[in-house]
């Protein structure tokens, strides 16, 4: 069952604190994770289902999958001097698997791929206690063509279904977004408006109409990573998001979210 | 979609062309010994890499627009730049 979906910041920025970055900014962001953390302890999950775009870390040009799944026992990576390690929940990696591809979404599986930090950034902040396994899904989101936001719009509708004929109960995180446009000449300029009228509409429950814009306006508006906020509005449906916050930086527009979705008891 | 629509993107589908570059700014950012052998000395560290004498001397500034211009996926410009400082200057940063 799904009893809990969340939408997390996981800019390195967070984690790794350079002399750039506003610290009392940070550290408001850390204190938004923290209700995460919290919330998820109440809503006491099996597993915690991250989807997160993979930094061309596990994926390189030798394949670019459009969606994957992490099926294994466990999944490490590195960022910097963190070395991390986590359990993966393999019979609900699994059936996602199997039952992706039965719906007709051409999933990707793998058993031996680094996890990037866009899965680690945020668990390293809303991890409850004690810590509970993993299913990492991969949406690519930097290496175009990337998958339509419709097609991650379906493929999130699939996996909700998935997950609440499930017996584990299972919070759902996507990580990344919003506005921000590393290694371009937008770096220093990103769409704080456009995220904020974003932002407006999904806590009216209107997060449906994501599944309609292009490719091109999520490129145009620095928010190539909401195609795994988009996945997440797939399984959650018209529910109404709680913007815990929203706090621009210089080049990053960070939010954390959580959609409360139906009864967790 | 056009074909104007796409190469005004922000991030673009990386030409083949581009390859050894992007995999040199792949290894910088994902592979930590190289990263550290390319720090110790840039030009032995790319020998085997089969860059062009252009693409070497834009890496050595990490000059990104021309770095962008010759096919660089921006994302590893911006984090192969970030990995170097990070392993260049560790006091500069707080570990959290």
């Amino acid at each position: 069952m799904l009893v809990g979906a969340f939408a997390v910041a996981h800019t390195p920025q967070l984690l790794i604190r350079p002399e750039t970055e506003d610290r009392a900014l940070v550290l408001r962001v850390h204190a938004a994770m923290r209700r995460v953390k919290e919330r998820l302890e109440a809503l006491r999950p099996d597993v915690l289902a991250v989807i997160a775009g993979d930094h061309v870390e596990a994926f390189f040009l030798d394949a670019v999958p459009a969606l994957a799944v992490y099926v294994g026992r466990e999944c490490a990576g590195t960022f910097g001097p963190y070395r991390y390690r986590l359990d993966i929940h393999e019979p609900l990696a699994r059936a996602i698997v199997e039952q992706g591809i039965e719906r007709g979404f051409d999933l990707l599986y793998t058993q031996d791929a680094k996890l990037d930090y866009a899965f680690y950034v945020p668990l390293h902040f809303v991890m409850p206690e004690p810590a509970r396994p993993i299913v990492p899904l991969h949406v690519n989101v930097y290496l175009p063509p990337q998958p339509t936001p419709a097609r991650c719009h379906a493929w999130g509708q699939a996996l909700g279904e998935i997950l609440r004929a499930r017996p584990e109960r299972v919070a759902l995180i996507a990580s990344g977004g919003m506005s921000h446009f590393p290694g371009t000449d937008r770096y220093a300029s990103p769409e704080f408006e456009y995220d904020r009228g974003l932002l407006e509409a999904l806590a009216e429950g209107r997060g449906r109409e994501l599944a309609r814009v292009t490719g091109e306006e999520l490129d145009k508006r620095g928010n190539i990573e909401l195609r795994t906020w988009i996945t997440l509005l797939g399984a959650v449906g018209d529910a109404r998001a709680d913007v815990y916050c929203y706090e621009p930086s210089w080049h990053h527009g960070n939010a954390v979210v959580e959609w409360p979705v139906g009864d967790p008891a | 979609m056009s074909h104007g629509a796409l190469e005004e993107a922000h991030y673009r589908f990386p030409p083949s062309s581009a390859y050894a570059l992007n995999h040199c700014l792949y290894a910088i950012k994902s592979d930590r010994a190289f990263a550290e052998r390319y720090l110790a000395d840039s030009d032995a560290a790319v020998a085997e890499m089969r860059l062009s004498e252009g693409e070497r001397t834009d890496l050595r500034r990490m000059d990104r627009d021309a770095l962008v211009a010759r096919g660089a996926h921006p994302y590893l410009v911006f984090m192969a730049g970030l990995r170097l400082k990070m392993l260049a200057e560790p006091g500069s940063l707080e570990y959290f």
